[in-house]
């Protein structure tokens, strides 16, 4: 068995690609097609690119449907389903809450309530008409984003793509959302740290993963304080206001998209979280406000 | 799945009040793991055939070469050498065409002469080739084919076309199918015996794919033919069978993966019904091994066991021939067992190119007739086919 590794930058941020295998040139070939694959997804669907199909659709908010092709409609439906199981908080148009909330910042400035209301007034994806085919976004202004969901999707396919090329023992890392395509050459699972919520370079905790995803939504990756207290990137799109309940909430799931999306779910959901997380049959942890940390019911 | 998209839009939920939203429908009260359930529809998220509900995004070409050869005790009889050709391209995202061509050129004598024999040889050759459209309706859940094949030989002309519909549960871990084929043979034999004959036949097909876990599938098809024309082999001797033919075949298949060994059990049965008399029973079992380097061996087996057909009349020929009704002594219509062994074993090389290796021999015996004793005075076949596929997608 040889080692191979690969780190590259997309979607704005680093990934990793480790894979295990005894042939190097099938190692390199089946990472290098992963990587375009991320590359597509990004091309495909950054609100940073003008060509891209979210610009597309945004771009005409308030118009004419978009036409859609399958693997986008596939999407739309997986988030029509995340913000049904989440009784309407996963939101895939509230990304808008980023006008008012500038969290780069400085020094940082709270949004004002009205400011936070009329852009309130820009989210709500049970207004979107959508179909397999198109889709619509009935008001001028508002906007979709597939940032919750395509790093996770993209991890998924990375996985899907080496396993189709037989490769057995990998793990794929994109920007902290972590998906085994198997376990380590020998056998063994990967040990994978879940990152301190307030220590960037400390693990408050580790899973064992063989196969399957895990995937950590927390309030460090973006915030910024006011008057001691924090404010970070996760919003709730009823209220325009970031959760406080949890620092941090890793998922366990056989997919990525699935950890990923329960993760940020949990977060929006503050105090229910647990009873979701156990009812969609995830290994979950954690870290609450306080800094303690929590598990399943059951779980010690 | 998606035939209910149409109905999402335009959902009313009342105006919003920002900040002063009613509390969510408890989330909690949401179906067990039903986001693993609809994360599963995403496309490329698992390495899983059995969500294969849109059309292949992957084109295929495939060359291969088979080689035949049977023989009896004491003596070769036939030969076969086969290159074939296949392509599945993708036109678009909703659309797939496949086609394939195979030449065949036979040597030595023939099946056709199989016991009751002039020893004549024969060289002969066979070009055939086939055409398929499926198009695919993902948002309404299901997928139309339209097919075509022709096959050529001296004194032989079959021409068909074929249409098959199927259709996908919503949740996609179900499809059926139905199928309806008809066919127009042209029969002109070398030796004058059948002359501008000809044989129409229809067939008709109801299936059923229920995936049963994320690791196993269930495949079951009933097929009816129902043809009539010339159906006797016209280079045999006093050889003359019904004008029609109907035929029941019931055919179930269950494919159960291993996520431990990383493997993959095939098991498979077929009960087939013959107008002519005979019915025959097959199982069928094989095991995909992956290994490491890319490497796959799959080891199969597979028993058939068969009644004689109600004309067929055991040797020495032409005993129990009487004028006027039919007859035939081809020892594929007597009652016999068979036993196919073989092995496959691939391999995945770069740029997507993959490789096959597939040898299998097979044998029939009377003696190995299931449940009764099977026809006197034959002997045994046995025949090896040995075959290389060669494969890039795209």
């Amino acid at each position: 068995m040889k080692q191979f590794r690969q780190t590259f930058r997309a979607m704005g941020t680093e990934h990793e690609i480790e894979l295990a295998a005894p042939d190097m040139e099938v190692a390199r070939r089946a990472a290098a097609a992963a990587i375009a694959d991320v590359r597509r997804i990004e091309a495909k669907y950054s609100r940073y690119r003008d060509d891209s199909v979210t610009a597309r659709i945004n771009a005409a908010a308030g118009g004419t449907p978009v036409a859609v092709d399958t693997e986008t409609a596939a999407l739309l439906r997986y988030a029509d389903q995340c913000h049904a199981l989440s009784g309407g908080l996963f939101d895939i148009t509230s990304g808008v809450l980023r006008r008012v909330w500038d969290f780069k910042r400085d020094p940082p400035v709270l949004p004002a309530a009205d400011e936070i209301a009329a852009t309130v007034a820009l989210v709500g994806w049970a207004d979107v008409e959508w179909s397999a085919k198109s889709v619509r976004l009935p008001r001028a202004g508002m906007e979709i984003d597939f940032g919750g969901i395509g790093k996770e999707y993209a991890a998924d396919r990375v996985a899907t793509i080496c396993l189709e090329r037989g490769l057995r023992h990998g793990l794929v890392n994109l920007g902290g959302d972590v998906r085994a395509i198997g376990p380590q050459a020998d056998g063994s699972p990967w040990r994978v740290g879940i990152r301190h919520p307030r220590r960037e370079q400390a693990a408050v905790a580790g899973f064992d993963l063989a196969t399957g995803a895990l995937a950590t939504s927390g309030d460090y990756e973006r915030y910024f304080e006011v008057a001691g207290r924090r404010y970070c990137h996760i919003l709730n799109p009823r209220t325009g206001m970031p959760v406080t309940h949890w620092q941090s909430i890793s998922v366990v799931s056989p997919l990525c998209v699935v950890a990923g999306s329960c993760a940020t779910i949990a977060m929006l959901l503050e105090a229910d979280a647990p009873a979701f997380l156990d009812t969609q049959g995830v290994q979950w942890l954690g870290v609450a406000a306080d800094g303690t940390l929590r598990g399943p019911a059951g779980d010690a | 799945m998606a035939a209910t998209d149409g109905q999402r839009k335009r959902r009313q939920r009342g105006p919003r009040v920002p900040g002063a939203a009613s509390r969510p429908r408890r989330a909690d009260a949401a179906p067990a793991g039903a986001l693993l359930a609809a994360a599963l529809a995403l496309p490329g998220v698992m390495p899983s055939a059995a969500h294969a509900q849109s059309a292949p995004d992957k084109g295929i070409v495939e060359l291969q070469y088979l080689n035949y050869r049977d023989w009896q005790p004491g003596r070769d009889r036939m030969q076969v050498h086969a290159p074939a050709f296949y392509a599945l391209v993708p036109l678009n995202d909703t659309t797939v065409i496949e086609g394939g061509m195979v030449y065949d050129h036979m040597s030595g004598a023939s099946p056709l002469y199989f016991n009751v024999l002039s020893g004549a040889t024969i060289g002969d050759y066979r070009t055939a080739g086939d055409l398929k459209v499926t198009k695919y309706y993902p948002e309404l859940g299901y997928a139309v084919s339209l097919g075509g094949f022709v096959s050529s030989e001296q004194d032989f002309l079959s021409r068909g076309g074929s249409v098959t519909v199927q259709v996908y549960s919503e949740d996609r871990n179900r499809s059926w199918s139905l199928g309806f084929s008809g066919t127009n043979d042209r029969i002109d034999s070398s030796n004058g015996v059948a002359v501008d004959q000809s044989r129409n036949s229809l067939e008709f097909l109801v299936g059923v794919t229920q995936a049963l876990s994320a690791n196993s599938i269930v495949q079951s098809n009933l097929t009816y033919y129902t043809g009539h024309g010339y159906y006797s082999d016209p280079y045999k001797t006093l050889d003359t069978r019904p004008t029609a033919r109907q035929i029941w075949a019931w055919l179930t298949r269950l494919n159960q993966y291993f996520p431990g060994p990383d493997a993959t059990l095939k098991l498979g049965y077929r009960f087939l019904s013959d107008s002519f008399g005979s019915t025959s029973n097959m199982f069928e079992v094989a095991w995909v091994q992956a290994l490491p380097w890319g490497f796959t061996v799959t080891p199969g087996l597979r028993y058939a066991t068969q009644s004689a057909a109600d004309f067929y009349m055991n040797p020495p020929f032409p005993k129990g021939y009487k004028e006027g009704q039919d007859y035939s002594a081809d020892t594929r219509l007597a009652a016999w067992g068979a036993i196919t062994a073989g092995v496959i074993v691939g391999k995945t090389l770069w740029d997507d190119w993959a490789i096959a290796l597939r040898a299998d021999y097979y044998r029939q015996d009377p003696d190995w007739r299931l449940g009764g004793s099977g026809s006197p005075g034959i002997k045994t076949f046995s025949a090896r086919w040995l075959q290389v596929d060669l494969t890039k997608s795209f």
